[in-house]
């Protein structure tokens, strides 16, 4: 036991409150750095020795670790629920555009253009020779088509714009797990040196948290700290410091789509070849393709858009075979004679995107006329009884995918439906951000910094510092004394 | 639990968030005056709008359907308002010849006139409502011609009054002057002043009677005319009630309009006195916690460090 060993104590605690003082800093640094986690510096006291006379003395302070405040668990759930966050915001984002082309309690849409066409034919009924009324149901049926192409179009682009954003969100992914794989070498060699990697760490979770919000994805951390990512089809994105590119490439469908295509892994990975690289679009989204802003756009892509698409073409098909059977039936006023048997509307292939007047009809070929013993055919140009019958139809119900309905009911389900997904993928955005704001708060409770505790911190350290540089000052004085005591010049 | 300063701004971002969401959601609501702005404010409601909204259209639509057949009617009324005087004059032309007047000149005028009479008639029974004729049937075209053979069909040119019930907006020429299609038998005899009445037959069979100075011609002639004057009668009573029938399908159908339009008025008219309140309350609560967020955020241990 010697002077010089308090002078070493003196010594370690200077080392040791200094290096707590750097963290404090670092953590101060990083008070506004996305995912980084606040480190604390684990003190112990140094192995003890024997003093004079056997009694033990301490021999100061160590650093023992540089720790980072993390819990993997709340890691994890952030990564999955980020994932299915972003996939009800995206379809969120999308009903929301969806939703102006059938809000008709604010404005007039199909559903009026509907019941113009049928009061069209009422119009006629009342005066069925008349030009202005022929003319004026002509009119009205190019709005109400007008109006079926329009929201088809509508709804179209916004299944082709999901589409188009496909190959953006997969680049994103390719440029992440790229970005992981070179953290994942970095980990690795950093941790080979002997360094640090808290901070290696907190840019990998980070770069978890960007790939999960794009694509649903199992990542598993290693005993060595890097983290191999896995996508929902159970293919590997990211391993070690090798990675695969996800990319689109267009199929041969008409229009053609995006498929999500996957290269082997590698560093670089291996070119793109459509042909025999892994398609994943079927497993990519997740189940129902619930994960991710890739799967939120593909259920756009493949199933909300699809299925209103079908709902408007199953009413356009409906509308135009049942007024086509009953005009068909009925007379004109072309002629004399005047004819039979025309369609009202093109009969083949009806969708909401093709429905259109039959290229023969004529103002004189609506059939407004219907053969009565009294007027047998062909029929007088002021017989009215089959624009009675056309008209009638708007109140006669018929079987739909959805269950026996008039057209109106139908079109007024659809509307209601579309509020219905809209209103739920509303809440599932918002419940989705209130948990993911509840685990950030979790998160940053354990693990962001606190610039009120790293302020007093950094006050314990400098006073600690403080205190040992008066304790090597006492020892410098000891000394001091010691040698004036052998008269040695001072 | 430990809280940082970063959590505290998280949180102030999203609870300020919400606040302003709930204050969005009522401007929205008070500047529009409406409840639901899209489909997915309300869904449900938004179903019942919807259908209150196609039930106030469809009763529009009856509303003009029942303007055109009233006036239709009306026309037909008018019409048959003619033929009831001309009847008149008719009947009495006829009478004075029951004296046995064997005046030829006399004989001449009234044959003339009785001639003239029902050639009017005949104009008549073309009326024309716009470019239909309102005894003519489905027949676009003169239903009779000078002769008052009837061409027109006996069908009744319907309306829609309400959903699936109709209203015949014409008469039937045929059945009106002729007695039916073909023309009844001119009653004479026993079967004199009989119903049906071939109107325009029998005037042409009175006019020969006359002519010849047939009393007994004239006589049936005058019970026939008689008889026709019912026809007539019973016609405009006919449209008379078909008229009634309209009037009644109005009312019921603006009565009915209204009850929809109060319905969908409570839905969807905003309650601005509850609206008012809830904005004014969410207003303080968002002016509370912009204060608090405030200060909160300003507190740190720095500002008391030197």
């Amino acid at each position: 036991m010697s002077i010089s060993n308090l002078m070493d104590i003196g010594s370690t605690a200077l080392n040791a409150q200094q290096a707590a003082l750097n963290v404090t800093g670092e953590n101060i640094a990083n008070v506004n750095t996305a995912g980084y986690s606040r480190q604390q510096v684990v003190m112990a006291s140094g192995p003890s020795i024997s003093g004079a006379g056997g009694v033990p003395l301490g021999t100061g302070v160590q650093i023992q670790a540089v720790q980072r405040s993390y819990d993997a668990m709340l890691q994890q759930q952030l990564v999955s629920n980020n994932s299915t966050y972003q996939a009800s915001l995206t379809t969120q984002t999308a009903l929301q555009q969806v939703q102006p082309s059938f809000n008709e309690v604010a404005t007039n849409g199909l559903g009026t253009a509907v019941d113009n066409f049928f009061g069209a034919w009422q119009d006629l009924s009342t005066n069925p020779q008349g030009t202005s009324e022929r003319q004026a149901l002509l009119s009205s049926t190019q709005v109400m088509t007008d109006t079926f192409h329009q929201m088809n179009a509508n709804l179209t682009s916004i299944a082709s714009s999901a589409d188009n954003s496909l190959t953006g969100i997969t680049g994103e992914v390719t440029g992440n797990a790229k970005s992981l794989a070179l953290v994942n070498s970095q980990i690795i060699t950093t941790q080979a040196a002997g360094g640090s990697t808290n901070e290696l760490l907190d840019q990998r979770d980070l770069l978890l948290q960007n790939i999960a919000k794009d694509v649903g994805i199992t990542s598993t951390v290693q005993s060595d700290g890097t983290a191999t990512v896995t996508l929902a089809g159970g293919q590997q994105l990211v391993s070690g410091a090798k990675y695969a590119t996800l990319y689109t490439s267009q199929n041969a469908a008409t229009p053609p789509t995006n498929d999500i295509m996957l290269t082997g892994l590698g560093n670089p990975p291996p070119a793109n070849v459509p042909a025999t690289d892994t398609n994943v679009s079927a497993t990519v989204g997740g189940t129902g393709n619930s994960l991710g802003n890739l799967g939120g756009m593909l259920q756009v892509r493949d199933s909300i858009v699809p299925g209103y698409l079908s709902k408007l073409n199953e009413m356009a098909a409906n509308l135009v075979s049942t007024v086509n059977a009953q005009q068909s039936t009925g007379y004109g006023i072309d002629g004399p004679p005047a004819t039979t048997g025309h369609n009202f509307f093109a009969p083949a292939g009806v969708t909401a995107g093709t429905i259109a007047l039959d290229p023969g009809l004529t103002a004189a070929t609506i059939a407004a006329g219907f053969p009565t013993a009294t007027d047998p055919a062909p029929t007088s140009s002021g017989n009215n009884a089959n624009a009675l019958k056309v008209a009638a139809l708007q109140q006669q119900t018929s079987a739909f995918s959805t269950g026996t309905d008039t057209i109106d009911g139908f079109y007024n389900s659809l509307v209601s439906s579309v509020g219905t997904d809209t209103q739920n993928a509303q809440n599932a955005t918002t419940q989705g951000a209130a948990y993911l704001q509840q685990l950030g708060t979790l998160r940053d409770s354990n693990s962001a910094v606190s610039l009120n505790e790293e302020l007093t911190n950094m006050t314990k350290y400098q006073l600690a510092f403080q205190g040992a540089s008066k304790l090597i000052n006492a020892a410098e004085s000891m000394v001091d004394t010691l040698l004036a005591m052998i008269g040695a010049p001072t | 639990m430990r809280i940082t300063s970063g959590m505290t701004a998280d949180n102030a971002v999203y609870n300020l968030n919400q606040g302003q969401n709930v204050l969005n959601t009522l401007q929205e609501q008070v500047s529009s005056g409406v409840v639901v702005n899209q489909p997915s404010d309300d869904p449900l409601t938004t179903r019942q709008l919807l259908s209150l909204q196609d039930q106030v259209n469809a009763g529009k639509q009856t509303t003009s359907n029942i303007t055109k057949g009233t006036l239709a009617l009306n026309v037909a009324n008018t019409a048959l308002g003619g033929m009831m005087d001309i009847m008149t004059q008719i009947k009495s032309a006829a009478a004075t010849m029951l004296s046995g007047s064997n005046d030829p000149t006399s004989i001449a005028s009234v044959t003339s006139n009785l001639s003239q009479l029902k050639a009017q008639l005949i104009d008549l029974g073309n009326t024309q409502n716009g470019n239909q004729y309102v005894f003519g049937g489905f027949k676009n075209g003169q239903p009779f011609d000078t002769a008052g053979n009837f061409s027109g069909t006996d069908d009744p040119l319907n309306v829609e009054i309400t959903s699936g019930s109709q209203v015949s907006t014409n008469v039937s020429g045929g059945d009106l002057l002729r007695g039916g299609t073909p023309p009844a038998a001119v009653g004479s005899g026993a079967t004199a002043g009989g119903s049906p009445v071939d109107i325009l037959g029998s005037i042409d069979s009175l006019i020969a009677a006359i002519s010849s100075g047939n009393t007994t011609g004239i006589n049936d002639g005058i019970k026939n005319m008689s008889a026709a004057g019912d026809q007539i009668a019973g016609a405009q009573s006919d449209v008379a009630g078909r008229l009634v029938r309209l009037t009644n399908a109005q009312s019921m159908i603006t009565n009915n309009q209204n009850t929809l339009e109060t319905a969908y008025g409570n839905l969807q008219n905003v309650d601005l006195a509850k609206v008012g309140v809830e904005l004014s309350q969410q207003t303080t609560a968002f002016n509370a916690s912009l204060a608090a967020t405030a200060k909160i955020t300003q507190l740190s241990l720095l500002n008391y460090m030197t």
